[in-house]
């Protein structure tokens, strides 16, 4: 790429970004939205800061691990639920008013639901892993449907065994979808594990959050605000790229 | 085997018809009786829309008759595809994006649970002439390329019966004109059962041993024109007066259907 076609296709988020930055620098600065939003270097400087790292380090460690379990196991689960629709036809129905009816009912009702079924500490684990499963779920139904008829009708005239059909045809034609997918479902499973930590959580980024807000902490809160935007922008980054590989390929 | 075999695939009366979402159904087949010997090739001709695919489509097993009988050597068409025993190249090449040239060349061999033989697979891929690009993808290889592929890999199981729905469809005329050459000379290489369908005139003459001309709505078998062109074809053929006069003649035929429409 010359660097006049660099500068195109790069110039014009990086610009984007430092606008961002900028704004929220001079807001900060000049008071413009009051005493709450402080200057990002104030809150750079809160991070920077060793004497911060053990508290928020610990946080941080408690909520990515949540998100890590909830991502994991909601991917677990609604790649599961997809599979049995596809082995089990007439519980595709069924399966797909439940995986909506769960996803349509919103945590917060739920909350209260998981906070007498579960430990406080498995909530954001719960949440989350709900969250996530029904973004799987609806990606890898989909992409379990995009089989091209043409490949399927190749199939058939090969005399494919429906396990070969699924292995060799089905599962790589259902990669794309299954892939934004994935992507799609990083902020919504740091988005649960938050929340989730609300429900009385003892530790966490949720629970920092909460806390610095009540004890007007206010370069805490953003601190806090800021580290886990980061996290899931750089994740969701990353499985970005991975999206777009698993498109080159298998599209 | 050699004295007055039956045909080698059979349709007795055959119709088809499919109903439309508004409950409608519409014939696309009507009353065909059409019989493929051993080792012949017959051509499909029709315009666009005379049921032409179905035919095929029903030789392959992809869809059944709603009246009459499709056998191939007396056995339902699925028999034969669960064999492995039947080559298909489609309209649309139907490559697997996923997989190189070589892959998709071999890919019969994995869905039939059998050891690839890669040898036989370069064979091909020389034979098709897509020496250099066996490990390219088909997203980088041109129309006719990928139609090359997808007849090799219609031939790599050795099948009884090949069909090809409007292979070179998609092709401009010249390249198109190059891979009927092509395909001749692969054809004369082996005998197998072989149906075409297309609406080329050139195309079916140039291949054919026997040509079934078709109308449309409902679908009907309006001719059979039988090649007297002797094998192997060599291109020159094309430019004989003999061939000039068959097109003219059938393309006479289909001219009234086609005006119909």
């Amino acid at each position: 790429m010359t660097l006049r076609a660099r500068l195109h296709r790069y110039g014009p988020p990086v610009l984007g970004v430092l606008l961002f930055c900028l704004a929220w620098q001079l807001i900060g600065a000049y008071r413009l939205a009051g005493m709450t939003w402080p200057p990002l270097t104030a809150v750079l400087a809160y991070l920077a800061d060793p004497a911060h790292h053990q508290l928020l380090g610990r946080a941080a460690g408690t909520t990515f691990a949540a998100v890590a379990l909830g991502y994991l196991t909601g991917t677990g689960i609604g790649l599961g639920l997809a599979l049995l629709t596809r082995l089990v036809r007439p519980a595709r129905a069924g399966i797909d008013r439940l995986v909506a009816l769960v996803h349509a009912t919103p945590a917060i009702a739920l909350a209260p639901v998981f906070m007498i079924l579960m430990s406080r500490e498995t909530i954001p684990v719960a949440i989350s892993a709900l969250a996530v499963t029904y973004l799987i779920y609806v990606a890898a139904t989909s992409g379990l449907e995009a089989t091209k008829a043409a490949h399927a009708d190749l199939f058939r005239t090969l005399g494919a065994r429906p396990l070969t059909a699924f292995w060799r045809l089905e599962l790589p034609s259902a990669l794309p979808a299954l892939a934004s997918g994935l992507k799609l479902a990083v902020p919504v499973s740091f988005m649960g594990a938050i929340v989730g930590e609300w429900f009385g959580a003892s530790r966490g980024l949720g629970l920092l959050m909460i806390s610095a807000m009540q004890n007007f902490q206010i370069p805490l809160l953003w601190a806090a605000v800021l580290l886990t935007t980061l996290t899931s922008l750089i994740l969701y980054g990353l499985l970005g790229l991975f999206e777009a590989a698993v498109h080159r390929r298998f599209r | 085997m050699t004295q007055a075999t039956p045909d080698a695939i059979r349709l007795d009366s055959v119709s088809k018809s499919f109903r439309l979402d508004d409950g409608n159904s519409v014939t696309a087949l009507e009353g065909i009786d059409l019989g493929l010997r051993e080792g012949e090739f017959v051509a499909v001709l029709g315009p666009s829309g005379c049921g032409k695919s179905t035919v095929l489509r029903l030789i392959a097993g992809l869809e059944s008759a709603s009246t009459g009988e499709v056998r191939i050597e007396g056995r339902a068409p699925s028999q034969l595809a669960a064999a492995h025993r039947l080559g298909v190249a489609f309209q649309d090449h139907a490559l697997l994006p996923w997989l190189s040239v070589a892959q998709n060349i071999a890919l019969p061999y994995r869905v039939a649970g059998t050891k690839v033989d890669n040898a036989r697979v370069d064979a091909l891929i020389e034979l098709v002439g897509l020496t250099g690009f066996r490990d390219a993808r088909p997203s980088q290889l041109s129309g006719g390329m990928r139609q090359r592929a997808s007849i090799a890999r219609a031939l790599v199981l050795d099948p009884d019966v090949l069909l090809l729905d409007e292979p070179f469809g998609a092709l401009d005329a010249v390249t198109r004109r190059h891979m009927n050459v092509e395909l001749q000379r692969i054809w004369s290489t082996r005998t197998l059962t072989t149906l075409l369908v297309t609406h080329s005139v050139d195309e079916a003459i140039f291949l054919a041993d026997r040509i079934i001309v078709m109308t449309g709505r409902p679908g009907r078998i309006l001719r059979e024109v039988t090649v007297p062109f002797p094998r192997p074809r060599d291109p020159s053929v094309l430019r004989t007066p003999e061939f000039h006069a068959m097109v003219d003649e059938l393309t006479l035929a289909l001219e009234p259907e086609e005006a119909a429409l």
